[in-house]
């Protein structure tokens, strides 16, 4: 079976950069599961998880994006990710921490932060797509 | 003349200088290489960014909302000006030649009947706009520690900035700032924030147009072209942020390297006119000795 090269950037740094079989991004209109050969698509992308999988369908990482833009063609993937952390990582006390403080503040901005913190949570607590 | 003591106090304080100045150069040295190593992560991110952007750029029909960012507001008569200097000094000519700079763009652009507002970025450069030209200052942002904060002080520049824009506070956004060339040296540059000036990525946009050519967009172009645009604006002052870092680091290993290399020239001359001193003495003794043994 064929590979894609599938790239994940940050702001500050080239997270991940390797040979993978099978990634599920979460696109804006709904997730995309982006295979060898797939067709050209530019999508922007909404808080959630980033699954990569190897050419056999095991889960090699899972990461937590806070939104961001994938662009798509039949060799590469790439994904533009403004913040970027490991599922494995990500500490549940915290966030839920993070959640209450945000709840009681108003205004657009922690509303967004609000959002992303929520989808981190999911992220953590879901495991769909852990096997596909 | 300087009597033998005093000679020996000036080569003991430019000895104390000299071991400041290599230990500084040092510093930066090392400051340098990680600041180089971060300005070449956040590479990628902004190539590619660019290059998204370019195959998006002409689907921006009409200037409203956001798209604003690209298309501009229609008029160029207020101008925001960012210098990006050093938050401290020792750095050779790096600061002042960013304030000279931003002063001859202010007043040009000020001849030509428009007008300015400043933000500055760094103590040195808020320092000195705020003694020559302190009414013009909207905001200053200093101690941004861009090599451990990260992307995060972009954001608080970026969203003042576009926050100020969308309230149609000014047209245009031009960036002063010092481009890392090399280690030892930088060149100041200006570049054209707000609106995005695509033309210099046109280039690739025609090499790569039959491709670019059949995207499928998800939601839809405009969409895309909205999140992406305040992103570029973040990421485009990130970029600068960290040259103007390793620039800084840079420039101030040259500095710290030449001020080493004159405190040794003058301690190897202080240390000539001591022994001189010191054998003129001797001498004029030996000659006392002898005249008065003469005389007896």
């Amino acid at each position: 079976m064929a590979t894609i090269s599938f790239d994940l950037v940050s702001p500050e740094n080239l997270v991940f950069n390797d040979e993978v079989g099978t990634i599920i991004v979460p696109g804006k209109d709904g997730d995309l599961g982006i295979l060898p050969g797939h067709s050209k698509v530019m999508s922007s992308l909404r808080p959630g998880r980033v699954m990569v999988y190897s050419e056999d369908k095991n889960l090699i990482k899972s990461f937590f994006v806070s939104g961001g833009f994938a662009e798509i063609n039949p060799e590469k993937c790439i994904v533009l990710a403004e913040s970027v952390v490991e599922v494995n990582s990500l500490e549940k006390t915290s966030i839920e921490k993070e959640i209450q403080e945000l709840e009681n503040k108003e205004g657009k901005e922690s509303e967004e932060q609000l959002s992303v913190a929520k989808a981190k949570l999911e992220a953590i607590n879901v495991n769909y797509y852990d096997k596909i | 003349m300087p009597s033998l003591k005093d000679i020996k106090t000036q080569i003991n304080s430019v000895g104390s200088t000299k071991k400041i100045t290599s230990a500084m150069k040092m510093v930066a040295a090392s400051k340098l290489r990680r600041s180089q190593e971060k300005a070449e992560a956040a590479r990628p991110y902004s190539s590619r960014l660019e290059e998204m952007l370019s195959s998006l750029a002409s689907s921006a029909a009409s200037g409203e909302g956001i798209i604003k960012l690209l298309t501009g507001t229609g008029n160029d008569q207020n101008y925001v000006v960012v210098p990006v200097s050093a938050d401290r000094g020792l750095c050779g000519g790096f600061n002042s030649s960013i304030n000279r700079e931003t002063f001859k763009l202010v007043k040009s652009l000020e001849g030509n009947g428009k007008k300015v507002q400043l933000m500055p970025v760094g103590k040195k450069s808020r320092d000195f706009f705020n003694r020559v030209m302190k009414d013009q200052i909207i905001e200053s942002f200093v101690d941004l520690n861009v090599s451990s904060t990260g992307y995060e002080s972009a954001l608080n520049i970026s969203n003042k900035l576009q926050e100020l824009y969308f309230d149609g506070k000014f047209d245009k956004c031009i960036l002063v700032f010092n481009k890392f060339k090399s280690a030892i040296s930088q060149e100041v540059t200006q570049q054209q924030l707000i609106p995005l000036d695509v033309s210099n990525s046109e280039k690739e946009e025609e090499k790569e147009n039959s491709s670019n050519a059949i995207y499928d967009y998800e939601p839809d172009e405009e969409t895309i072209l909205k999140d992406l645009l305040p992103k570029n604006v973040s990421i485009q002052i990130f970029k600068v942020l960290l040259e103007s870092d390793a620039g800084e680091q840079g420039a101030r290993m040259a500095a710290m390297d030449n001020a080493t290399r004159n405190a040794g020239e003058m301690i190897d001359s202080l240390t000539l006119k001591y022994n001189r001193t010191r054998q003129a003495f001797i001498t004029k003794e030996l000659i006392e000795i002898i005249s008065g043994a003469e005389s007896i």
